[in-house]
């Protein structure tokens, strides 16, 4: 039923036998351990440097690259922060991507309640329609969706966003929580029911609440893609004030590259987000990353 | 569930995924059998913007560099991901203690978007004001203070190398994933026979870890042939230095939006479909491949 | 289970969303034209501009009170993004009235697709530059399609502090001009600050340094009439001083970035700068206690008897009326208005760039040195102004080939060639 083969074969290898670890000894002993430290100064270096350098002044930076952050200068950051806009992109791309992430996570929560109770074959059908789109590059796409927009008054139009991004995460949400509805017992439902609630009644008061984990993985998980996303707001968006951060950076780059350490702020404004989110929500993170590997 | 109800509790997904994802998905292909003007569409035209991309300037020269650049970028990322990536998985695992917070660590890069990825490390490898090139130097490696970003010949692999650097994250917890499903079992007993480690991983563990090989592959092959934000943050919408970072989806780029030419829809479009059907067939054949290769090992 | 509630509660549902969705949605409606005033014609201008803005608002200001019945929008949009956003927006349903449009080749796609209308004989260009006015007209059927705004040419840039300090003076022979480099290099200052990264400034450096050279004018003519072509023995010498001249660039120059070369100059750790006169205002702001001059670059050996330094120069930022304007006759005056001596000195004055209308005087002292240079020996920034009416474009083509020139790749005849191959696919001469 998943539209990609190793999502199927994972469920079938993982899991199953992981905490039963044995007395075997980590492979590649001391070596291995510096190895593996050495790699995360490789993974973790180029933000540091990202972050400290935006600490610095520019005439800092400029004389000598490899210099310490001291004194400490957030100056870099007044001037990304409203001569550079950052203000409004930041503005922007929160509401962007929060509509985005509300609005797939609410109808996708809906349809795979109905995808995994409905016993018709027409949820099968459908449910291997949405999951197609796991698959669809969406990208390629642009030059319909540019036009359609275009007929609807959304080019240059935020919510035209929300809309196109909660659609494209339909369904990798379906995906997710169609497996999770699966595995919750029908009894509680039954038993609602009988107690005289309607459906919608059951979804909201009983479901709900149970697939909590998993919607939290869901949104979590989409949150990233959507706040990254450069190339249709490139193409959708006109104006400056209606930027999301990604587009909003390649201009304040191509009109302040002299000034390098607000450029480094501006960076680090556009990823702060999403490395509190990480630290937050490490676990819907990785739950995402490995969704279908691990049932 | 009632089929009535469940329809209503399926269909402003539905809606939703019809009118954004699917409609403008499948009218996509039929752009590109039109003729345009502007945007006034013409008549029928068949296969001729296909046979434009192969036959006609720019696209003649520009198509196949760029579908080269993909492929390498694909290939590039692949052999970096699955050396590295399992390397990595294999010597986190049974390291209880330190495997969360690595992983953690080797995940973040993932995390910041592709395009302050690209600034970045066009900022740091800058050869003037770079931090990179001056360490080099500091440290009497002078010589290989190059303009990594200026020379076609190292610009792509540039491009490659950070990619592979942001992403790394994903394989090692993919494969650190299925590498705690594989069953101790199994090694164990073939220690016993006299197996080596090296050829217990070679017989019993790689085996088993195909089918995840599988989907970190055909995730990095429609992320290689989609790729647009990092190229775009590095080189630009013209792949600069000379065209050395070009891909498919910045030459899309450039003639849907940027090339004011008056048959713009239909080119670009053509050039969409056949990138639809490489990615979707790319993508179909590996599954299938990957269908009997379980069937095998699930006997 | 009843049946109604569910269709209540989804109903509910997709209101409680859509009404979500409105409050976070922005408000659009405020500038999306059409102002309450009856009787009140909008006008839109689109540009691509964005530094510009405060000083159009200020010039359309001083029209607005001469045309009591009009008010001009000004909307600037992301230069890199305009050619997208300007195509669509002509053919689409929210275009402008009067569009900021590009020059030469790169409008003619503009022209083709019938979006603009012509204005000969309803706007009056006489006595105007004619390698200005050649900027805004349809290659096909040379009707005029636009009012060009702005004189652009290209300029060498130099720091008087550094040079002072170094004893050196603007070179007006190119030994002196070799000197100068040398002597600096010594002092360990980049001669010449060149960003080989971004291949699109090199045919501007190019041209800085080599026009003098290849001959400016009379190699245009020549080339144009089939005379000579980009294989002639002076052109390939001019494409050669760049790969001479690289010792005095930055180093790994092929790895530097344009706004890397801009910042060496405003750091004042390189002495010479060579760009556009679309330069000058980013370089003052930048550092606003150098003092800048600007100086031409003397011919090099090898180059035709008499050969004098130049200013090349080309014109940009034309203004043209949509077809589709709901309001033809309010456009066209606006255009016309764009024409005037009015109009052109507030160019100069507010937007601080030379104005295409003759006879217009710059406040800014090096911009009226730069004018008057080019008024004086000027010449046309040759592969703008004719090689960009086809794909490859000239400046593509030179700006990719001097890169691998720099990287070792090719050599100055290699680059030529190529270049001349290159534009032959379109270029017919003697047409």
């Amino acid at each position: 039923m998943s539209a990609l083969p190793g999502l199927r074969a994972g469920a079938l290898t993982a899991g199953r036998r992981s905490r039963a670890r044995s007395s075997q000894k980590p492979v590649g002993g001391v070596t291995a351990s510096l190895l593996l430290w050495g790699y995360a100064a490789v993974a973790l270096v180029p933000l540091l440097l990202m972050v400290a350098s935006s600490f610095r002044s520019n005439a800092d930076l400029i004389s000598d690259p490899l210099g310490a952050p001291w004194p400490l200068s957030v100056a870099s950051y007044k001037e990304a922060w409203t001569v550079g806009n950052f203000a409004t992109y930041f503005a922007n791309s929160l509401l962007v991507t929060c509509g985005a992430v509300a609005l797939s996570t609410v109808v996708a929560t809906m349809a795979a309640y109905a995808l995994a109770r409905g016993r018709s074959r027409i949820f099968r059908w459908l449910e291997a329609l949405f999951l197609s789109g796991l698959m669809l590059p969406i990208h390629l796409a642009i030059l319909p969706i540019f036009y359609l927009f275009d007929g609807m008054g959304l080019i240059d139009s935020r919510l035209g966003l929300v809309l196109m991004y909660g659609a494209s995460g339909v369904p990798f949400s379906i995906f997710v929580l169609t497996t999770f509805f699966r595995q919750l017992p029908v009894e509680l439902e039954e038993a609602a029911q009988l107690d005289g609630a309607s459906t919608w009644q059951t979804f909201v008061r009983i479901m709900v609440p149970l697939v909590r984990p998993a919607v939290a993985t869901v949104a979590v998980f989409r949150f990233v893609p959507i706040w990254n996303d450069f190339l249709f707001p490139l193409v959708l968006l006109r104006r400056e004030e209606k930027y999301t951060l990604p587009v909003g950076l390649t201009t304040f780059f191509g009109e302040n590259a002299t000034n390098y350490s607000a450029v480094f702020a501006g960076l680090v404004i556009t990823t702060v987000p999403l490395i509190l989110l990480f630290l937050l929500a490490t676990k819907q993170i990785v739950a995402g990353l490995t969704a279908g590997m691990t049932k | 569930m009632r089929r009535r109800s469940g329809l209503l509790f399926v269909a402003p997904a539905l809606i939703l995924f019809g009118v954004f994802v699917l409609y403008p998905m499948v009218t996509a292909f039929s752009y590109a059998f039109y003729h345009w003007q502007g945007t006034t569409r013409g008549g029928f035209a068949g296969f001729e913007h296909f046979t434009t991309l192969f036959t006609r300037a720019p696209f003649k020269t520009d198509m196949p560099r760029a579908l080269l650049h993909n492929v390498l970028f694909f290939l590039g990322t692949m052999a970096f991901q699955n050396t590295i990536g399992l390397t990595v998985a294999l010597m986190l695992h049974r390291r209880a203690r330190t495997r969360r917070m690595l992983q953690t660590l080797y995940a973040m890069p993932y995390l910041v978007s592709p395009i302050v990825i690209g600034y970045l490390w066009t900022l740091l490898l800058s050869p003037t004001f770079g931090p990179v090139n001056q360490l080099l130097t500091k440290i009497g490696l002078e010589s290989w203070a190059l303009p990594w970003l200026g020379d076609p010949d190292t610009a792509l692999w540039v491009v490659i190398l950070v990619s592979v650097w942001q992403w790394i994250g994903f394989p090692v917890l993919l494969y650190g994933a299925a590498l705690g499903g594989v069953p101790e079992e199994l090694n164990e007993a073939a220690r016993v026979d006299g197996a080596s480690h090296r050829q217990a991983f070679f017989r019993i563990t790689l085996p088993l870890l195909v089918p995840a090989i599988g989907t970190v592959s055909v995730l990095t092959f429609i992320f290689a042939m989609e790729a647009f934000a990092l190229p775009y943050a590095f080189g630009g919408s013209t792949g600069n230095p000379a065209g050395a970072t070009d891909f498919i989806s910045l030459l899309f780029y450039r003639t849907a939006f940027d090339s004011g030419a008056a048959n713009a829809i239909g080119t670009s479009s053509a050039m969409a479909t056949l990138l639809f059907i490489i990615i979707f067939g790319g993508a179909l054949a590996a599954t299938a491949v990957l269908r009997r290769h379980e069937r095998r090992i699930t006997g | 289970m009843t049946r109604r509630t569910p269709w209540k509660y989804v109903a509910l549902a997709a209101l409680g969303s859509a009404v979500a969705l409105s409050a976070c949605a922005p408000s659009s409606g405020g500038d999306s034209g059409g102002g309450g005033d009856k009787g009140k014609t909008t006008l839109t201008v689109w540009s691509w501009r964005v530094e510009d803005e405060a000083a159009y608002n200020k010039i359309f200001d001083v029209y607005e009170k001469s045309h009591k019945d009009v008010t001009v929008d000004f909307k600037p949009f992301k230069s890199t993004e305009y050619n997208k956003i300007l195509a669509t927006g002509l053919s689409g349903s929210d275009g402008p009235d009067v569009p900021q449009v590009r020059s030469y080749g790169q409008v003619q796609a503009t022209i083709a697709s019938g979006a603009l209308v012509p204005l000969d004989g309803k706007v009056d260009l006489t006595g105007w530059d004619e390698n200005v006015l050649a900027s805004a007209k349809g290659k096909e059927d040379g009707k005029l399609y636009s009012v060009p705004l702005a004189q652009q040419a290209t300029v060498m840039y130099y720091n008087k502090g550094l040079f002072e300090k170094n004893g050196l003076k603007a070179p007006t022979t190119w030994d002196e001009f070799m000197a100068a480099n040398k002597k600096l290099k010594d002092a360990g200052v980049v001669p010449i600050a060149v960003g080989a990264k971004d291949d699109w400034t090199l045919p501007i450096v190019h041209e800085i340094i080599g026009a003098a050279t290849f001959g400016g004018t009379d190699f245009q003519k020549a080339v144009q009439s089939g005379d000579k072509s980009f294989t002639d023995p002076q052109w390939v010498a001019s494409v050669k001083l760049l790969k001479d001249l690289e010792p005095y660039m930055p180093k790994s120059v092929a790895g530097v970035a344009s706004t890397d070369a801009q910042t060496l100059f405003s750091a004042e750790k390189a002495a010479m700068y060579p760009g556009g006169s679309f330069d000058l205002a980013v370089l003052q702001k930048a550092n606003p206690k150098m003092q800048i001059g600007v100086f031409e670059v003397p011919p090099a050996a090898g180059a035709p008897s008499g050969a004098q330094p130049t200013t090349a120069g080309w014109a940009d930022g034309n203004f043209a009326v949509s077809k589709k304007s709901k309001h033809q006759e309010q456009a066209l005056e606006l255009v016309k208005w764009m024409s005037t001596k009015e109009f052109g000195q507030m160019v100069a004055d507010e937007v601080k760039q030379i104005s295409a209308v003759p006879g217009v005087e710059n406040k800014d002292e090096i911009l009226q040195q730069i004018a008057d240079n080019y008024e004086k020996h000027g010449s046309p920034y040759l592969l703008l102004t004719d090689f960009r009416y086809g794909t490859p474009t000239g400046t593509d083509l030179l700006g990719k080939g001097i890169q691998e020139m720099l990287l070792g790749k090719k050599d100055a005849a290699a680059v030529s060639k190529d270049l001349d191959t290159g534009v032959k696919t379109w270029f017919k001469p003697g047409a």
